[in-house]
């Protein structure tokens, strides 16, 4: 998803002016450049107000910028904003792996840093929606989930009996009622459907998501296929314990659950991310950018993100 | 000979207690073959024999590895040595000290002591000489006041041994 490599030379070169030979001879690009100068530094200027560290990628005409911002449970998204010439008279349009976008306020007081903000408080909405998502992707057996984005509102759920049902989870509103559609034979679905009618008054906002859908479908519902592996999982890769000590010194954290897994697919190891933060601080190849430390997974080496200082 | 330092360690902490006794399980069920680990009441250091592996240069050899972990284990790296009389070879210094990167800047909590002792089996093993490093006398006297291989600034040589 992210490159580090990309956030080490690329932005700094071309923040001291550096072009690319390519772009040479330099003669006839300077009117262009002397036009554009006024625009090229309030974006810079704004860029390292938002700090060069959460720069992913940047347009050579920076006809966009895209910056990494990590939620509260760290997940790690990238904020795309793309900029013209009218920029900062017209607001800039921004795009961002997420069900809906926000309405952005804007001003021609307003800086890149207003939209970073902005979509920070959009993801803070967003919380329950991907916390009830991965509730089902973690319990339920999901068709297709390797195509499955932040952005999809919808899973495919395998409901047993050669059955399944898509179901359309409502993102500002993601334990109510989801909307259905069963598929199956006939005989089956039509019996899907009598039981949802029937039952889909129980369902609760206070029970959970996956919960509610047993409740009304009035079958257990098969778990992921790979569950037998993931009982493994499930012990930190670093202290090797399903669960942290119970001790004075790890705060809230203390007894707790493994809560951080490596987001490459084909690894998945599983963390305590007090482990990995210790981990992480404990050698000096680990970045540190304001409360979030980068490093690579002790496992595969993708890269991980890890806040520091306790989580509520 | 080595490991004076040992008599400061500090006891282990909980969560490195709780990943040895599971490592030392694990050992128990699926032993590394070539390496024999009496276990003991200490937890903090294991003394294992090493083998040397048929069909290589120390065939028929038996030598001993000395495993001390460190109160933050797996965070830090154990510290590894051979105890004397230590093999010859040109990554081993005649105290013992191993040249080997995953016991210094290598180290990552994802490796394990049975995984370290395949890395220095398979470290004999590739060996052709039966030699000391070129520099084996000059580090010796350099660590004579009994410093920890830890403490040492690896210069790691070829990996081709």
């Amino acid at each position: 998803m992210y490159n580090p490599k990309a956030l080490c030379s690329a932005p700094w070169a071309r923040r001291f002016g550096f072009a690319g030979w390519g772009e040479l001879p330099w003669a006839t690009k300077t009117t262009e450049l002397a036009l554009s100068s006024s625009f090229s530094r309030a974006v810079y200027s704004q860029i390292e107000e938002i700090g060069w560290e959460h720069l992913v990628k940047v347009a050579e005409d920076l006809s966009f910028v895209t910056f990494r911002v990590i939620d509260k449970k760290e997940r790690v998204h990238e904020l795309e904003i793309l900029l013209d010439k009218s920029y900062p008279n017209c607001p800039p349009s921004v795009s961002a792996d997420v069900p809906y976008i926000f309405d952005l306020e804007w001003s021609t007081n307003s800086r890149l840093s207003d939209v970073v903000k902005q979509f920070r408080q959009h993801l803070e909405k967003l919380q329950q929606f991907w916390s009830t998502l991965e509730e089902i992707d973690q319990s339920l057996w999901i068709s297709d989930s390797a195509q499955l984005h932040r952005a999809t509102p919808y899973r495919h759920i395998n409901i047993g009996n050669d059955c399944s049902v898509i179901l359309l989870i409502h993102a500002s509103d993601p334990r109510s009622l989801p909307e259905c559609h069963f598929m199956g034979s006939d005989e089956q679905v039509n019996l899907l459907r009598d039981k949802w009618r029937r039952n889909c008054k129980r369902w609760t906002k206070d029970k959970l998501f996956t919960e509610n859908l047993a409740n009304v479908l009035e079958v257990d519902l098969p778990g992921p296929p790979g569950i037998e592996k993931n009982d493994q999982q499930i012990e930190c890769g670093i202290c090797y314990s399903q669960f942290l000590p119970i001790d004075d010194e790890l705060g809230g954290e203390s007894g707790g659950k493994t809560d951080y897994t490596c987001e490459n697919s084909t690894c998945s190891k599983a963390f305590h991310s007090v482990c990995l933060r210790d981990w992480l601080r404990s050698i000096t190849t680990t970045r540190q950018s304001f409360d979030v430390l980068f490093g690579n997974c002790p496992y595969c080496s993708d890269p991980v993100a890890v806040k520091i200082g306790t989580r509520t | 000979m080595t490991g004076s330092s040992a008599s400061s360690r500090k006891v282990l902490s909980k969560i490195a207690t709780n990943r040895l006794q599971k490592e030392l399980v694990e050992w128990q069920v699926n032993p590394p073959s070539g390496f024999l680990h009496k276990v003991t009441d200490n937890l903090q250091r294991w003394v294992i024999e090493v083998y040397g592996a048929q069909g290589t240069i120390y065939a028929g050899e038996k030598y001993q590895l000395q495993v001390d972990f460190p109160e933050h284990y797996p965070m830090e790296a154990p510290q590894v040595i051979f105890l004397h009389p230590a093999p010859l070879h040109p990554h081993i210094y005649s105290n013992g000290h191993i040249c080997l990167d995953i016991l210094y800047d290598s180290w990552s909590p994802a490796m394990t002591v049975s995984s370290i002792c395949i890395s220095i089996l398979s470290m004999l093993s590739s060996s052709t000489v039966k030699e000391r490093p070129e520099d084996n006398d000059r580090y010796v006297k350099n660590c004579r006041n009994g410093r920890s291989p830890k403490e040492t600034r690896w210069w790691f040589h070829d990996d081709k041994v």
